[in-house]
């Protein structure tokens, strides 16, 4: 007992302590939240759960069962087709699959409702063909589903598709060689074993679902995301939020044990042969053009209809929109997106290599605490980091009055709270491309470097940094494009003269002009498709 | 100059020891080897004596001085000590003249320090080049240089030679310490390999399961293994159990283990039913029927199936061997071990 | 190629932590002696707005700095801000809005003459905190083919059964609906207007979703006969820079509620001075500039609204629609009835 303690004390040095103050910092929103749980809920608390509530969680459960139907029929196949055949343009449409990531959902959500409206592009090319009694609603629960699914499949796409194309081909050889055919091997043995890295990708999808506020606002379906919105800002019962964040991240804490034990159950698929590529199988005739078919259906309905459709609203709506304030606007959205990228890549930094330098063995399960931030969803962290700033700054505002300061909100309302909720939000976002790079670097690198008498710091800069260099890179490139994409925390902390081109599209949208918003939609879909395209340059290459 | 006192390490709080109750003793300028299978602990006891690994229990004291105890805890990068890693772990992104650079950077002459080390290692013109760029052993050389520059008091081979060839491995091996007695530097050399041990160590100490099972001179442990454990590790070893005694008419001590190296069996081929002169060489005999032959090179592989029934493998130079033989052995070729093992 | 690369991202980090520190400055309400300033949060973000704040610049050499977001935020915002808060003026697009802040004391009562006399005392607070400088009518958009005007006479009327099934409407979360819904309970009692929201809600054509214009459309469509939408949408529309849009609108015809009784529910765009304002004098000059002739021409040419002056004709399009009567309703009243307008919403199961 005795050299245990003395252990703990030999064993405490500054990283465990760091990483410590990292974890709290990083965790301090949600755990404010649940602190607030006990102040009670507002007094429409009762009002809501006899008659929202229900409406919330069953539109909540519909969207995550038809989300995950559409997002695995998707992603699935397409991850396979592309691996396992070779077809006409097979390599393109390898990076096309991943490019309907590039545009935000409800952004989606905006070009669909402009295609199937009266008067939109499908009703016009109907009434070509004096077909126009066809009408097509998809300002709906299901139509919400559908978009969703569309511009989030491919999470399920990648991880499916890295599971194909290298971990597959021993055993789809060793079913060949059993007599089995191409349908039943992939139903029999590829589809369950491919489970648990599809599994996952669902699970951030389902994620996002839970997360999107643009798209139900737009789409009139009322979820918890909405539910908080509407109970901050409409009913100015910030406990009344604080209690439907509660009831959502029991929900996703339920997705993320379901896929933990999902995984568990399929222990026997974390079994690393090394295995070669996947051969790819040449098509011909009909089923090459089958085949061309079924891949190009997502990347048409998730990438090409919407831009097409957002690039025609931009040619009729560029005059009154692009102006130098615009240019201001996407260069301060450009900015932002790129700062907190690098904030957050700076923390997650920290708390990989502060947990590696502690010698305290439980830090570093500590830290995995830290990314738990991404199943937050955006309207939740925010809450959470409005009620500690505001009680700071209140305070702040308080002791430097009695010097005759009048400092004003430090970091309620300015960039500071913006780029912070960024970083817990998106932490695991950079946490796990740098973290997978760095454990390529074999652990006797940097022993070797400190057995030179060289110090961790010195051992970070001269030698790990250079060695994972890659993966702070794509680190920096997706968190990125999530800040460029996000809306619903930003909506709530940003600071009020500054817009990014995620929250400029938001609020033509919901002031009717959802044709004016399609030039910021399209400057987020460009400047997040160019390291989209880059990314998975990198990733093959590795 | 190194001591190590009851020193143990467990990765799982306790159930299992990689390191249990482990004792050393170096003298400087000694050049100790350390010999154990993969999963022995010796990777752990490299890592805790360098600071990479702290310990549960013990203490480690260096020139004097504790630098591991459960109070105390010197970084790794305070120590002192070279280490050379298995896989050589050269910084990939710095040149070979950069690698040894790497760890002299507050000397005052350290270009002519690693210019120095260079042409000790015998690579004074590849100082440019890039680790990919060179052979395995090169690379091996290298990362020999570049933990001697500081000068380290102790230095520790961590499986040196395990990535290399049958052939280079030898040659390589007898590079390595030419250089080394160069510098009189107090090696701590971890192999698994008894051949590495046996050519250059002055000392060898076994561990197995965690433990130092036996610390010898190196000539001492092929002829006194404490355990068959130790005895099978420096050549193969047939075990003498209750059925070889009963078959070859040889009772031992019944609280004892006892085994006999391969090479001291002998083999006696019998032809046309004779038996043949020089039988009475051996103290204990027996017949046997060859069961099968399997010819290995320059030896030969006999299954045999002795008089009493039992089965035996044994190894022969000899290529003419009937089928049927005698088989026999010296009681003091006989390895008598306290307890089994 | 890099060197331009890691420009851009200076500029753009640069740009970004300027405007913050902008803000800083106003806050802390050190203003600079020769350069007049305000600031303007504002849920509008209408191009009109943008001329209008151009010609006050440059009438009045006051530089105006606009912070856009929609009124919900902003009051959240200013309360947060309290003491510290930058706001001069506060700009919503209904009454309730306005009352809400007025509610939480974030405004304060200005004197104003030119405000007093030319904005007729409905559309502006009793204690003269807070303004309206245009107006917007809630009217009832038909489908000309199937509906006969005459049939149409009230917003109470729309229960009847001969509506079932034909009456399109977006969601509660509207601040326009939650504004008709205050206006209701002001008329005609709280359970009235519950009894009214529920046969609304009967009578839907479909489950409340996307925006005015999009129920304009959906009548076009003939998923109804009826549209309860806002009056500028329409003008919009008539101008869209979509062709399509300009050809739906023309197939509508608009009625206006309630002639023979209290008149038809109208809202306004409202501005107050905001209770910490730094640079109050600056603030009430804005806001009797937005009812000058200039600017009501413009918001009435551009944005397709009601001006609240006399002296300014509604623009050509609106004035085709004729003139009619506005029920005189205190718009505080809607303020006041805001939160209660949500919770029979819900009650009553409008989404």
């Amino acid at each position: 007992m005795i050299t245990r303690l003395n252990r703990l004390v030999r064993d405490t040095n500054k990283w465990s302590v760091f990483t410590l103050a990292i974890v709290l910092f990083l965790a301090l929103p949600i755990l404010f939240i649940g602190v607030e749980l006990f102040a009670g809920p507002g007094e429409s608390w009762n009002h809501i759960t006899e008659y929202l509530l229900p409406e919330y969680i069953l539109n909540s459960l519909y969207l995550i069962v038809f989300c995950s139907l559409l997002v695995l029929i998707f992603g699935v196949s397409s991850a396979w087709f592309v691996s396992r055949f070779e077809f006409p343009l097979r390599k393109q449409m390898e990076w096309l699959l991943i490019l309907p990531l590039a545009i935000p959902s409800y952004i989606v959500g905006y070009a669909y409702a402009g295609i199937f409206d009266y008067g939109g592009s499908l009703n016009l090319i109907l009434r070509y063909f004096n077909l126009d009694f066809i009408r097509i609603d998809v300002m709906n629960k299901a139509g919400l589903a559908f978009v969703l699914s569309i511009s989030l499949f491919p999470y399920v796409y990648v991880s499916a598709r890295a599971f194909f194309l290298n971990q597959a081909n021993n055993l789809l050889e060793a079913s060949k060689m059993l007599g089995v055919g191409e349908a039943k091997s992939f139903f029999k043995l590829m589809l369950p074993l491919a489970r648990p890295a599809v599994v996952a990708g669902l699970v951030l999808v389902l994620m996002e679902v839970l997360n999107d506020y643009g798209a139900a606002k737009y789409y009139g379906v009322n979820t918890f995301t909405t539910g908080i919105f509407r109970s901050w800002f409409s009913l100015e019962e910030p406990q009344t939020a604080v209690y439907l964040s509660a009831i959502l991240v029991v929900i996703i804490l339920a997705l993320i044990l379901f896929e933990k034990w999902q995984v568990r159950k399929m222990k026997f698929n974390s079994v690393k042969t090394n295995n070669t590529q996947l051969e790819r199988k040449e098509t011909k005739g009909s089923q090459k053009w089958l085949i061309f078919s079924v891949v190009m259906l997502p990347v048409l309905l998730g990438f090409i209809l919407p831009v097409a459709q957002l690039i025609y609203w931009a040619t009729i709506t560029a005059s009154t929109v692009f102006d130098t304030a615009f240019i201001m606007l996407s260069l301060q959205s450009f900015g932002i997106a790129i700062s907190s990228a690098i904030i957050t890549v700076f923390f997650a930094l920290l708390l990989i290599y502060f947990s590696k330098w502690s010698a305290l063995n439980f830090i570093k399960n500590v830290a995995k605490v830290g990314v738990l931030g991404y199943a937050i969803p955006g309207a939740v962290i925010a809450i959470g980091i409005m009620l500690p700033t505001i009680a700071f700054d209140k305070w702040l505002i308080q002791i430097l009055g009695q010097f005759g300061i009048d400092s004003g909100l430090i970091i309620n309302g300015t960039l500071i709270a913006l780029f912070y909720a960024y970083a817990v939000r998106f932490l695991a976002v950079a946490y796990h491309p740098i973290d997978s790079t760095a454990l390529k670097v074999s652990e006797s690198i940097p022993d070797s470097s400190k057995v030179l008498g060289v110090g961790h710091l010195k051992t970070f800069r001269k030698i790990e940094f250079p060695l994972i260099k890659t993966g702070v890179f794509s680190a920096v490139i997706l968190v990125f494009i999530d800040v460029m994409k996000e809306l619903p925390l930003t909506l709530i902390l940003k600071p009020y003269h500054v817009d990014t081109l995620a929250v400029k599209a938001f609020e033509y949208a919901s002031d009717e002009m959802v044709m004016e918003a399609s030039i910021p939609s399209l400057f987020i879909i460009f400047t997040a498709m160019i390291p989209v395209i880059f990314l998975n340059k990198l990733l093959i290459n590795k | 100059m190194l001591t190590i006192q009851s020193l143990s390490k467990s990765y799982d709080k306790g159930k299992n020891f990689a390191l249990d109750d482990v004792t050393i003793d170096l003298k400087a300028g000694d050049v100790c080897a350390i010999v154990g299978e993969s999963g022995s602990g010796k990777t752990t006891l490299v890592r805790l004596i360098a600071g990479l690994e702290r310990p549960d229990e013990g203490s480690i004291s260096l020139n004097g001085k504790v630098i591991a105890s459960d109070k105390k805890f010197v970084q790794p990068e305070k120590r002192k000590i070279g280490l050379v890693f298995q896989e050589y772990a050269l910084f990939p992104h710095l040149t070979i003249e950069e690698n040894i650079l790497y760890g002299i950077s507050k000397l005052k002459n350290k270009k002519k320090r690693a210019q120095e080390m260079l042409d000790l290692v015998g690579l004074s013109d590849l100082g440019k080049r890039y680790p990919h760029q060179l052979s395995g052993g090169q690379q091996q050389r290298v990362a020999l240089a570049r933990a001697l520059a500081p000068e380290p008091s102790l230095l520790i081979l961590d499986e040196p030679f395990s990535n290399l060839d049958a052939m280079l491995r030898m040659q390589l091996r007898n590079e390595v310490f030419d250089i080394i007695k160069k510098t009189g530097v107090t090696v701590l050399f971890v192999t698994h390999d008894t051949q590495d041990a046996l050519s250059v160590a002055d000392e060898i100490m076994i561990l197995q399961n965690g433990k130092v099972i036996q610390k010898d001179a190196a000539a001492n442990l092929y002829v006194k293994p404490n355990t068959l454990y130790v005895a099978s590790l420096f050549g193969n070893t047939v075990q003498i159990n209750k059925n070889l005694q009963t078959a070859f008419k040889c009772p031992l001590n019944e609280n004892c283990c006892h085994a006999i190296r391969n090479e001291k069996f002998k083999v006696f081929p019998t032809h046309d039913g004779t038996d043949p002169k020089s039988i009475d060489e051996c103290d204990h005999i027996t017949k046997a029927d060859v069961i099968k032959k399997v010819v290995l090179g320059d030896s030969i592989q006999l299954l045999l199936k002795l008089e009493s029934g039992e089965q035996l493998t044994v190894m022969t130079q000899d290529s003419n061997i009937a089928d049927s033989i005698y088989i026999g052995f010296n009681s003091n070729d006989i390895l008598e071990f306290s307890e089994e093992n | 190629m890099k060197k331009i690369f890691l420009a851009i991202i200076a500029i753009s980090i640069f740009t970004a932590c300027k405007n913050d520190n902008q803000q800083k400055k106003s806050s802390t309400n050190e203003k600079s002696q020769d350069e007049e300033v305000m600031t303007l949060y504002t849920h509008r973000h209408y191009k009109p707005d943008q001329s209008i704040i151009k010609m006050f610049e440059d009438e009045t050499n006051i530089k105006v700095k606009v912070v856009n977001a929609s009124a919900d935020e902003l009051i959240q915002k200013m309360k947060m801000e309290g003491k510290q808060s930058p706001a001069d003026v506060i700009i919503t697009v209904d009454a309730g809005r306005l009352h809400r802040a007025k509610e939480q004391d974030l405004l304060q009562s200005i004197e104003s003459d030119v405000l007093e006399k030319t904005i007729p005392s409905h559309l502006q607070d009793t204690d003269n905190q807070w303004f309206g400088f245009t107006k917007r009518a809630r009217i009832i958009a038909y489908a000309k083919d199937r509906v006969k005007p005459e049939d149409l006479s009230t917003y109470e009327d729309l229960t009847a059964e001969k509506w079932k099934n034909k009456i399109l409407i977006r969601s509660s979360s509207n601040i326009y609906n939650q504004s008709l819904m205050a206006s209701i309970i002001a008329n005609d009692g709280e359970e009235e207007a519950k009894e009214w929201a529920k046969g609304i809600v009967n009578n839907m054509a479909r489950a409340p979703k996307g925006s005015d214009r999009d129920q304009v459309k959906a009548v076009v469509a003939g998923e109804g006969d009826l549209a309860i939408v806002n009056s500028y949408y329409i003008g919009k529309m008539l101008n869209s820079p979509d062709s399509e849009e300009v050809e739906t609108a023309k197939k509508i015809g608009l009625f206006f509620p309630n002639q023979d009784g209290r008149g038809t529910h109208v809202n306004v765009s409202g501005a107050g001075v905001t209770k910490y304002a730094p640079n109050k004098e600056n603030a009430i000059k804005f806001i009797e500039f937005l009812v000058s002739e200039k600017a009501q021409k413009e918001f009435t040419n551009l944005n397709y609204e009601y001006p609240v002056i006399e002296s300014v004709e509604p623009t050509a399009d609106i004035k085709a629609w004729g003139d009619f009567k506005e029920d005189n309703l205190e718009l505080t009243k809607l303020g006041e009835n805001n939160k209660k307008a949500v919770l029979l919403f819900d009650e009553a199961g409008w989404k």
